[in-house]
């Protein structure tokens, strides 16, 4: 009599996972893989997803934090893998140490669309913000408005981040083609934060008693380098521009505290990845022989073109 | 039972229900792949663990395990892109600097009886400028992440049939290094130098030469595990390992080897290693929060360490109780007659 009933619970439980793993395959598993979930254009990104998502209600997101390590990324990969995922929506931390996993992932069956960074080897989509383009802009728009002579400096990101060098070479790429008596005299690693390049900003301002420009290579260093300026009294003679746009930086902009930022919908590229993958899973788009690179075009955002960015696409 | 046996055994006992618990919730658990990845994410930890339990055997700790990995990454990846020396020359030669690095730490804590902790964090930090210093650059002197595709190389990060080479390097170095540690009088001079050093000394053991030669062989360690970690993602970056220190003190610790020397061996941390690396992946496939992982990882170390002090005290409280009432029933005896 015990043992029926323990047999039954057996197979009552048999049963259970049996059914869960057969509605869990019905559906399509999307993972999304970004470098780190703290940050705003990560956060806006994933948003954009879950909103393209919305229309099809056969999808799962689960999204995972590699916490800008590199080899935390690679293991998550390896798990998406693993958990048998459809498609995954990556955000390399590097171009380099993601291509085996990109590679591993393809090489199943599942679709890898890459935000921001691409790897080396081909895969379904990059879907990408025109970083050296943009990073031109940058560089054009500030040279003229310092009448294309001057001092300027450079907060940097992280050696390696291929995103904020691809920023950085356009921007000194503009300086040198189309300002040539304008004088880089610092370039710093403020790794993407905002402390950091508070700390670089007081050493640049210290050192260049005439610092006319300052171009943080994203919008958390620019607000560090705009609290520095402000309190060494000196945010009215330097123009300092940051990349990406999100909210917070925005709304400096408008308050005439920084200058200006690349802005780009961040809304809209999570999106545009999210149906990419659908697309493919569908069937209604193939992939190609070759990565296929989509470019969310960058917006010079300023004082004076900041509301035409509409409040429901702040991020 | 012996106070590590009993651990050991309910470390076990935890490490199949955790297994257990992960395989139900989740139906790929159980499968080859996933459980060959496991066992290739153990075995990154578990290889620097390996030299870091001897160091904490001899009551030491080495925190520039981390920057040793970014390091010997940098100095393979100097050697792939500048030199046309085949792998199997330069790797023994990354190997080695990565010994000479903790030779480097064990002269500086023996011959100048300096702590530890302050020599290797030192060290930590001088390692660590010096990767981004060797790094390889790009024409504008941005450092750039070498793709690797050297097939020597690359062959470190790869299988033999369904198991990863450093799966088996890992099992290997851990059943050698255990022999060592509990057949040879080397061996047995680790146990004794963290022990109590002036009593080993004393009896003629050279601690100093002991120091220096675990120090050189977590050392050693740490840069083997860089070229496994390396070939896996096909490239080296400067910040490779940094911040993996944890992970592995917490193996270890978890692994039944205490701060204050003498004690632990390295199949504990083997089973330590395998405990954390299935609570990391059971985080991810709970879905929980990643921030709570670090969280996780600390209050485990703490649980571990408590749960050692308590329950070394209670055995201690029991035996001594124990020989009270052996010394009770003695005396009673010897009044009945």
């Amino acid at each position: 009599m015990k043992n029926t009933k323990r047999i039954a619970l057996v197979a009552a439980l048999l049963v259970m996972t049996g059914t869960m793993a057969l509605t869990a395959q019905t559906t399509y598993k999307i993972g999304y893989l970004p470098s780190t979930v703290g940050q705003a254009l990560t956060q806006a990104w994933r948003i954009g997803i879950e909103n393209a998502l919305k229309e099809n209600n056969n999808t799962a997101l689960q999204s995972l934090d590699a916490q800008m390590k590199a080899e935390t990324q690679v293991t998550m990969m390896d798990d998406f893998i693993n958990q048998g995922y459809n498609a995954i929506i990556l955000q390399p931390i590097d171009a380099a140490a993601l291509t085996a996993s990109v590679k591993k992932a393809e090489g199943k069956g599942i679709h890898v669309i890459t935000l921001n960074t691409d790897t080396l080897l081909p895969h379904a989509a990059c879907v990408t913000m025109d970083d050296y383009g943009a990073g031109y802009l940058v560089g054009e728009t500030m040279g003229k408005s310092i009448n294309g002579k001057g001092n300027v400096a450079i907060i940097q990101s992280p050696p390696g981040a291929q995103a904020g060098v691809e920023r950085e070479k356009g921007f000194r790429a503009a300086m040198a083609k189309l300002y040539p008596s304008i004088k880089i005299v610092g370039a710093q690693n403020g790794l993407w934060n905002k402390d950091k390049a508070i700390e670089i900003m007081n050493s640049f301002l210290q050192v260049n008693k005439d610092l006319n420009g300052v171009f943080a290579v994203n919008d958390n260093m620019a607000e560090g380098a705009m609290l520095a300026a402000e309190s060494a009294g000196r945010l009215a003679d330097v123009k300092i521009w940051g990349f990406n746009g999100q909210k917070s930086t925005l709304a400096l902009i408008e308050q005439g505290k920084i200058t200006g930022t690349a802005y780009t919908n961040a809304y809209n590229q999570g999106a545009a990845a999210a149906k990419y993958a659908l697309d493919l899973l569908k069937g209604t788009k193939k992939k190609g022989a070759k990565t296929e690179i989509v470019t969310i075009a960058p917006f010079a955002a300023m004082k004076d073109t900041v509301a035409q960015i509409s409040a429901a696409d702040r991020w | 039972m012996s106070i590590s046996a009993v651990r050991r055994l309910i470390l076990i006992g935890l490490l199949i229900a955790i297994g257990a618990l992960l395989s139900l919730s989740s139906p790929v658990f159980l499968t080859l792949d996933n459980l060959m990845t496991l066992l290739q994410e153990a075995s990154q930890i578990g290889i620097v663990a390996i030299g870091f339990t001897l160091i904490l055997i001899t009551a030491g700790i080495d925190m520039s395990i981390g920057a040793v990995i970014a390091i010997t990454a940098m100095i393979c990846v100097n050697f792939l892109s500048y030199t046309p020396l085949p792998a199997y020359l330069f790797i023994p030669v990354a190997l080695g600097i990565g010994a000479l690095i903790g030779g480097f730490n064990g002269f500086f804590i023996t011959h100048f009886k300096l702590p530890e902790f302050i020599v290797t964090l030192a060290t930590r930090g001088i390692l660590a400028g010096l990767a981004l210093i060797i790094a390889v650059k790009d024409e504008l002197g941005f450092v750039k992440n070498v793709f690797i595709q050297d097939e020597v190389f690359l062959w470190f990060g790869g299988t033999v049939g369904p198991v990863y080479i450093i799966v088996i390097v890992f099992f290997v170095l851990a059943a050698l290094t255990q022999l060592f540690l509990k057949r040879t009088r080397a061996g047995a001079n680790i146990y004794a130098t963290g022990a109590n050093p002036t009593a080993a000394r004393l009896s003629g053991i050279n601690t100093d030469r002991t120091i220096i030669g675990v120090y050189m062989f977590s050392g050693f360690c740490a840069s083997l595990a860089a070229v496994f970690l390396s070939a896996r993602m096909m490239t080296a970056m400067p910040e490779f390992g940094i911040g993996s220190e944890m992970d592995v003190i917490a193996a270890v610790v978890i692994g039944g080897t205490t701060f204050t020397g003498g004690v632990g061996d390295i199949w504990g941390t083997v089973i330590g290693t395998l405990f954390l690396t299935l609570i990391k992946n059971g985080i991810l496939k709970v879905g929980l929060s990643p921030y709570i992982q670090p969280i996780v990882i600390g209050g485990l170390i703490i649980v571990v360490v408590v749960a050692d002090v308590w329950y070394k005290g209670f055995a201690e409280k029991m035996a001594a109780k124990a020989a009270l009432r052996r010394k009770l029933a003695a005396a009673k005896a010897k009044e009945a007659v």
